[in-house]
């Protein structure tokens, strides 16, 4: 549903599928387009640990970031990321300690633990944060890359080289290198990025992006309505087989003020120059 | 429980359980669970983690490096008869009889599961081998050519140079937007955004109206500011 945000339209719809060979949903996923804040966890562990750990995470994220008096509780922020990064940050710390604590304290869930992927709008950015192997796609004028970055040993073992690697890179992809819940703390990736109108973000697990491409990703997300698309890829990884459980976000970043703003203000400033009769506003920071 | 069993020229030396849940750590330090005194040996070698039903090897940076059935491996999926060789040792990976061998196919090829690659991490920082982490492109500057002097170390995810004076870096200039253009940080490197004003940047002379990937050494113009990208190396001993 689209929703007039403080300066911009988003539209946005997410869609979490159990598959076809699974007995339990072990995804979770949170829109909230309010808070700009859109989440999808892939949870992992035996029985129903999985799907505790992942819920454990969303709904948590949630909390803190839905909570205005939430304030960072990060003794040292990090002064290369801007306030709300930090402040998001802190909220994935707390989430996977909550996990932590609850897989320490039960001992059917020992050991369970999710990923986790969060995009969270700002005015003019997009910040991305990931930990494990849900993707992060933007799309950006019809190009589709991954903001996040895969903790899988596949990907570890393909930065620093293939050397050393006698099985298919591929039979490590499903092993996290990095995931929340099973240390005290975890390390995130998290990047920031200039936002545009037309961007469209598409958060997915590996129930996904395992039986879609990016390109196919990039031609439902440019060519569907969100809800559309969230129910064609998940029909279409389900056509593939669909072993794990399926879950996508789909958000399209409409009109941003911003530009319009400056625009108005270049004129403002003609007009204040050429008829200096009109108050001259100033700026305040 | 797999076990492990320690041959030296076809001499057994040893047992070994691998418990689940228990990373097996091999080395010549008598802090391993395996110790292999011999010079061939690393102190820490390499380590056997469980994930899921699996067992994995990785090598820790060795020096001497692991092989597995005769091939030098950073990581490995250990089945049933493998022959680990580290130095001159052998360590052979058999499942009991009586024990049921994780499944080949089917469901749990698609099972997430999680390995701790935190001890590997720490140790590959400390003998300053480059990390495994693919998260951050190097840190980066901005050397400026013209306009003004100096560097301008890029020390934010979201860079932004305009007008406005909470810019990360101000130019002025009537043209100039408030936020001319913004330099982010991604995984796979530094990307030019242009935001808004009149003025518009160029990149390697080319005006750019949207987003580009920057390059090393590519040179950035926004007005009369002339700047340079480059990576910062970190100094090798």
């Amino acid at each position: 549903m689209p929703l007039p945000l403080s300066k911009t339209f988003v539209e946005s719809a997410g869609l979490t599928n159990i598959g076809r060979r699974r007995k339990i949903n072990q995804d979770a996923l949170l829109l909230d387009d309010q808070l700009g804040l859109y989440v999808v966890a892939d949870g992992m562990g035996g029985h129903k640990a999985g799907e505790i750990a992942s819920r454990i995470v969303v709904e948590s994220l949630g909390d803190s970031m839905g909570n205005p008096a939430y304030d960072s509780d990060m003794m040292h922020p990090d002064d290369s990321f801007s306030p709300e990064a930090n402040r998001l940050l802190s909220a994935i710390q707390n989430a996977n300690r909550n996990v932590f604590r609850s897989s320490r304290e039960n001992n059917e869930y020992k050991g369970m633990g999710s990923t986790v992927s969060v995009v969270y709008l700002q005015d003019n950015s997009i910040i991305g944060a990931n930990v494990g192997d849900s993707p992060i796609y933007l799309i950006h004028r019809k190009q589709i890359e991954e903001i996040s970055v895969p903790h899988t040993l596949a990907a570890e073992q393909a930065a620093t080289g293939t050397n050393g690697i006698t099985q298919p890179l591929h039979s490590l992809s499903h092993i996290l290198t990095r995931a929340m819940g099973t240390h005290d703390s975890v390390d995130v990736h998290l990047c920031e990025i200039q936002r545009f109108k037309g961007d469209i973000l598409v958060i997915g697990s590996d129930g996904l992006s395992n039986k879609v491409s990016r390109e196919e990703i990039s031609k439902a997300a440019q060519t569907l309505p969100p809800a559309e698309a969230c129910k064609h890829l998940v029909s279409m990884a389900n056509q593939r087989g669909g072993e794990d459980n399926i879950t996508v976000i789909v958000i399209k970043i409409g009109h941003v003020a911003s530009r319009l703003n400056s625009v108005v203000k270049l004129l403002m400033r003609f007009v204040g120059k050429v008829f200096p009769v009109f108050p001259k506003k100033r700026r305040t920071v | 429980m797999p076990i492990l069993t320690l041959k030296f020229q076809d001499k057994s030396l040893g047992e070994y359980d691998l418990e689940p849940r228990k990373p097996l750590s091999i080395g010549r330090m008598d802090d391993n669970d395996i110790v292999i005194d011999n010079l061939a040996v690393s102190g820490h070698h390499a380590k056997i983690d469980m994930a899921g039903t699996d067992y994995i090897l990785m090598d820790l940076q060795s020096k001497n490096k692991c092989f597995v059935n005769e091939e030098m491996v950073t990581s490995h999926k250990l089945r049933h008869g493998d022959v680990i060789t580290i130095g001159k040792h052998q360590l052979t990976f058999a499942y009991k009889d009586d024990e049921e061998k994780p499944k080949k196919s089917g469901e749990d090829l698609y099972q997430t599961m999680v390995i701790d690659t935190s001890q590997h991490r720490e140790m590959m920082k400390k003998s300053k081998q480059p990390t495994a982490d693919a998260d951050q492109p190097p840190a980066a500057t901005l050397s400026l050519l013209s306009g003004g002097q100096g560097e301008i170390a890029i020390s934010k995810k979201l860079f932004k140079i305009g007008k406005n004076p909470k810019s990360d870096y101000q130019i002025d200039g009537f043209w100039m937007g408030q936020t001319a253009i913004t330099i982010s940080q991604r995984p796979d490197g530094y990307y030019l955004s242009y935001v808004e004003g009149m003025s518009k940047p160029k990149v390697n002379g080319e005006i750019i109206k949207t987003t580009v990937r920057l390059k090393e050494f590519d040179t950035i113009e926004l007005s009369r500011v002339k700047m340079q990208l480059v990576f910062k190396t970190p100094k090798k001993k």
